[in-house]
């Protein structure tokens, strides 16, 4: 067995990315510029399918090969340019105030991290441990803490394209979680939901557009109005 | 398994439904072409859908195909045995009358009503119960359910314009939702014991549930059929819908969509649940005596002809789950030879009412076709600009009537036979139940045919009431062919019922494990017997030759004397009181009146009648009178209901506080707090 064949070197290698994800996504908590939380959404995105191709490589699992590829070409290039190119046409360039400060924010993200933990110690069972259930351990952990910060950043913002942002994340968490644990699911599955995605960002961008022309801001605490 | 002919013939079938159901929705710009495709691919989907389901009640042997889908759970699995066979015949034998009669009915939507989409919901609808009577996966099942539950739902408010309509189908779409929901549960519970959601994992498994599991899920599956099927009290939906459709969609509604809840049934309570304890059948017993006696009794008080017809469908349900009811009961007393023939006369009776309910709404869409009204008071003499409908609506009526020899005879009185072989089946006091419930579906018979000479006489016999009903014209000839073809099925499972019951026994097989259908026939194939000692015996070709000789004299007399008297035309007798004109004849109020006086306990009849007079008080200058019966159900347990639902959610008004962000928060507390309690081991 050569070295790159070894399961204990794809192990090593998905935890080390999976830990520059949340690291990214820890980062992203705090960022005020839209354009850069889009950066950082696509170097996550990027990481994240070479996540699921070192996974399709240890694994001879082709299919999953498609998945990479697909979140390459979608998360990692398509949706951060629509975004960019959505920011530049709404002419907001950063969140103004979230609702939360900055290093409280980051505070509540490391705690989220911690319940991510917690709740992926559940799923492992040390007596069946194989390469495979280790390496869900490890990076269970990590995408149910990305999924639950997406989230908190979802609450946080005020900004309904700062708000997509948040999701996007989180969809980015229960990614990692379906590939790490099942080694991805059936291949229209995985269609389905990246569709799913195209689609949210463009109804939502849409979306966004819309309430800054009837409330004269991005604002969604202004949405209230809608219930006079 | 070699599925060569019936294998082969399902999937054409489901293909040319699919196919023609897209073909019309890419021409709908032109209307001619997308009528013939929407006509012709739905006849050619019956046409091979009939032809399997022959094949496939005849073979014997269930024939399964599964795929897989590669999502957990659900699989491609398709079972088609006897039961399946007897829903897919009775669905082709409607979907042909259906696809004929619109060809000439969808005429008149040129150029006005989007033909494309009519008929793209329209074959979906059918494939949709192709599937729901063929799935052998609880996923696949509902999914069927659903796209039916959908589809149906934009035929009834196909004439959306009226806000009569949009009601109607608002209430259709929250029934339908609740029953599937009821069924989602239902199905939930068995997966849970069996592991599996295949129907054939469901049978294996029934003898691990446990009487509480078993009695829960009857409740869900008996709840969510019932709902579909229109038993009382979940009815209010049912003739609120089924009027407002299109003619020749309330034809499909009533004759085979309500069908697939009592296919539900069959098929679950039969197979998945396991022998189900007596009081499960005595409950499904009762609740059909109820649904038929008072769905006959408010039928009787309506003058609107399709919703008469859609309280008529309430009564038959309620017939055909006596039967079922019966056969539960028969079951759990260990008389599986009872129980044969008492499902038997339940699935006959749903094919006999799919098909008569099914020509008697074609015939009432003939003449709203052409007289341009529902309200039978303003009918009245069609029958002679209309002959051939109101002959096919006369033929369906005796049959509705369970008359004999027509088909609707046979099945009822294989129905009242086994009722009555249950007094001696059951012991304790249940047995009382089976006479009293056989009693009550004789006030029903006579209350159906008491409203059937309403319906037919107010409609087609007398003068003309109304200026509508003056320049009628007889319905085009594919309408007719379409009814005639009813008519003849009608006839023919009536008069050929001992030629036809014997092919139930693959169907009692296969359930039950029981064949009874030589024991039904007797007399050279001519007599129809209860298989049982003491039952009675009847024939229906008997019969029918015994009318055909009795209707010589007569037709002899009248011919006679058309040659020796001379024949005078005058006006009626008309009390001294000069200037009666049509509007004067008897109506169909007052046809219902002294059932009304006697029913008044139900019905709570309110009525008003105002004078206007003149110079005297005996000589009143005009009278207006307004009549109307307490709409029961809606007003005692409907309307509270809703009342309770609507202060509920008043109080549940202060968390929807409208802001993102407190919505946001909610679902995230919410997955937290699960995903700590979910990490408790």
């Amino acid at each position: 067995m050569t070295f790159f064949q070894n399961p204990e070197f794809g192990d090593r290698i998905i935890t080390l990315m999976a830990a520059l994800v949340l690291v990214l996504q820890i980062a992203a908590v705090g960022q005020r510029w839209l354009v850069s939380s889009i950066r950082i959404f696509a170097v996550q995105s990027f990481l994240l399918a070479t996540i699921a191709g070192v996974i399709a490589y240890f694994n001879h699992a082709s299919h999953i090969y498609v998945v990479a590829f697909l979140t390459l070409f979608l998360k990692a290039v398509l949706l951060p340019w629509l975004l960019e190119g959505l920011v530049e046409r709404i002419g907001i360039r950063r969140e103004i105030e979230p609702l939360i400060n900055a290093p409280l924010s980051i505070l509540i993200a490391g705690c989220l991290t911690l319940v991510g933990y917690v709740v992926a110690e559940s799923f492992y069972h040390p007596e069946e441990t194989s390469v495979r259930a280790a390496l869900g351990h490890n990076t269970l952990g990590v995408a149910i803490a990305l999924f639950l910060i997406g989230f908190f950043t979802m609450l946080n913002r005020r900004k309904a394209l700062s708000q997509v942002m948040g999701l996007l994340s989180l969809e980015n968490g229960l990614f990692l979680a379906a590939i790490s644990l099942t080694y991805g699911m059936p291949l229209i599955v995985e269609l389905g939901i990246f569709f799913d995605v195209l689609v949210a960002v463009m109804v939502l961008g849409i979306l966004a557009f819309r309430i800054r022309e009837a409330f004269d801001s991005m604002d969604v605490s202004k949405l209230r109005k809608l219930r006079e | 398994m070699n599925t060569f002919p019936v294998g082969t013939l399902f999937a054409l079938s489901l293909t040319a439904y699919l196919g023609g159901a897209f073909a019309c929705l890419a021409s709908w710009q032109k209307p001619t072409l997308c009528r013939y495709i929407c006509c012709g691919s739905a006849l050619a989907g019956a046409v091979f859908g009939g032809l399997a389901a022959v094949l496939g009640i005849l073979q014997g042997t269930p024939l399964l195909w599964s795929f897989s889908s590669g999502i957990p759970l659900f699989t491609y699995s398709f079972e088609y045995d006897a039961l399946a066979g007897f829903f897919n015949l009775t669905l082709a034998i409607l979907a042909g009358a259906v696809s004929l009669y619109s060809f000439s009915y969808l005429r008149e939507f040129e150029g006005k009503r989007n033909i494309g989409f009519f008929g793209f919901l329209f074959l979906l609808l059918l494939l949709s119960l192709i599937v729901v009577f063929t799935a052998a996966n609880a996923f696949l099942f509902l999914m069927g359910w659903e796209v039916m539950a959908l589809v149906a739902y934009g035929l009834v408010t196909f004439y959306h314009e009226d806000r009569e309509t949009r009601r109607a189908g608002l209430l259709y779409i929250v029934m339908a939702h609740i029953d599937a929901g009821c069924l989602l549960l239902g199905f939930a519970l068995l997966m849970q014991v069996s592991g599996s959601a295949d129907f054939a994992s469901f049978r294996t498994a029934a003898a691990q549930l446990s009487s509480g599991q078993q009695a829960t899920a009857f409740v869900f599956f008996f709840l969510g059929f019932g709902i579909k099927a229109g038993i009382i009290p979940f009815h209010i939906w049912l003739p609120a819908a089924h009027p407002v459709a299109p003619s020749n969609i309330s034809a499909l509604l009533s004759g085979i969509v309500l069908k697939a809840g009592i296919y539900g049934m069959a098929r679950i309570f039969l197979g998945g649940l396991g022998v189900l304890p007596s009081w499960a059948g005595l409950l499904v017993l009762i609740v059909g005596v109820a649904s038929a006696v008072l769905g006959v009794l408010y039928a009787l008080m309506e003058h609107d002809i399709k919703r008469l017809l859609a309280y008529h469908s309430i009564e038959n349900i309620g017939i055909i789950l006596i039967g079922l009811g019966a056969t539960l009961v028969f079951r759990a007393a260990g008389h599986p030879q009872l129980a044969a023939v008492a499902l038997i006369a339940a699935i006959f009776h749903t094919l006999n009412h799919a098909i008569f309910k099914c020509l008697l709404f074609l015939g009432a869409g003939s003449v709203l076709h052409s007289t341009g009204t529902r309200n039978m008071e303003e009918m009245g003499g069609l029958i002679r600009p209309m002959p051939v409908t109101a002959f096919c609506f006369l033929i369906g009526a005796v049959a509705i009537s369970g008359l004999p020899p027509l088909n609707g005879f046979v099945s009822e009185w294989l129905t009242y036979q086994s009722l009555l072989a249950g007094y001696g089946a059951t012991g304790g006091l249940t047995r009382i139940l089976f006479p009293l419930a056989g009693s009550m579906l004789a006030l029903t018979g006579a209350l159906a045919a008491a409203c059937f000479v309403k319906a037919f006489a107010i409609t087609f016999l007398a003068l003309p009431r109304g200026a509508e009903s003056r320049q009628v014209h007889e319905a085009p000839r594919s309408m007719l062919v379409g009814m005639g073809w009813l008519t003849v099925a009608c006839l023919a499972l009536g008069l050929g019922a001992t030629w036809f019951l014997p092919v139930f026994d693959t169907l009692t097989e296969q359930l039950l494990g029981q064949r009874v259908g030589t024991n039904l026939i007797s007399g050279h194939g001519l007599v129809l017997s209860a298989g049982m000692p003491h039952g009675g015996t009847v024939s229906t070709a008997v019969i029918g030759f015994g009318l055909v000789i009795l209707l010589i004299p007569s037709v002899l007399l009248v011919s006679n004397g058309a040659r020796r008297f001379a024949w005078k035309r005058g006006p009626t007798w008309d009390c001294g009181l000069p200037g009666l004109s049509e509007e004067n004849e008897y109506t169909a109020t007052a046809f219902s009146k002294p059932l009304r006086m006697i029913f008044s306990a139900l019905y709570q009849p309110r009525r008003e009648i105002q004078a206007v007079f003149d110079v005297s008080p005996y000589f009143p200058k005009e009278i207006r009178f307004e009549s109307e019966i307490e709409p029961t159900f809606e007003k005692r347990l409907y309307i509270p209901l809703r009342d309770l639902l609507l202060r509920f959610a008043i109080r549940m008004r202060p968390i929807q506080a409208g802001s993102i962000h407190a919505y946001l928060a909610y679902i995230f507390v919410t997955l937290i707090l699960l995903l700590l309690f979910g990490v408790r081991p």
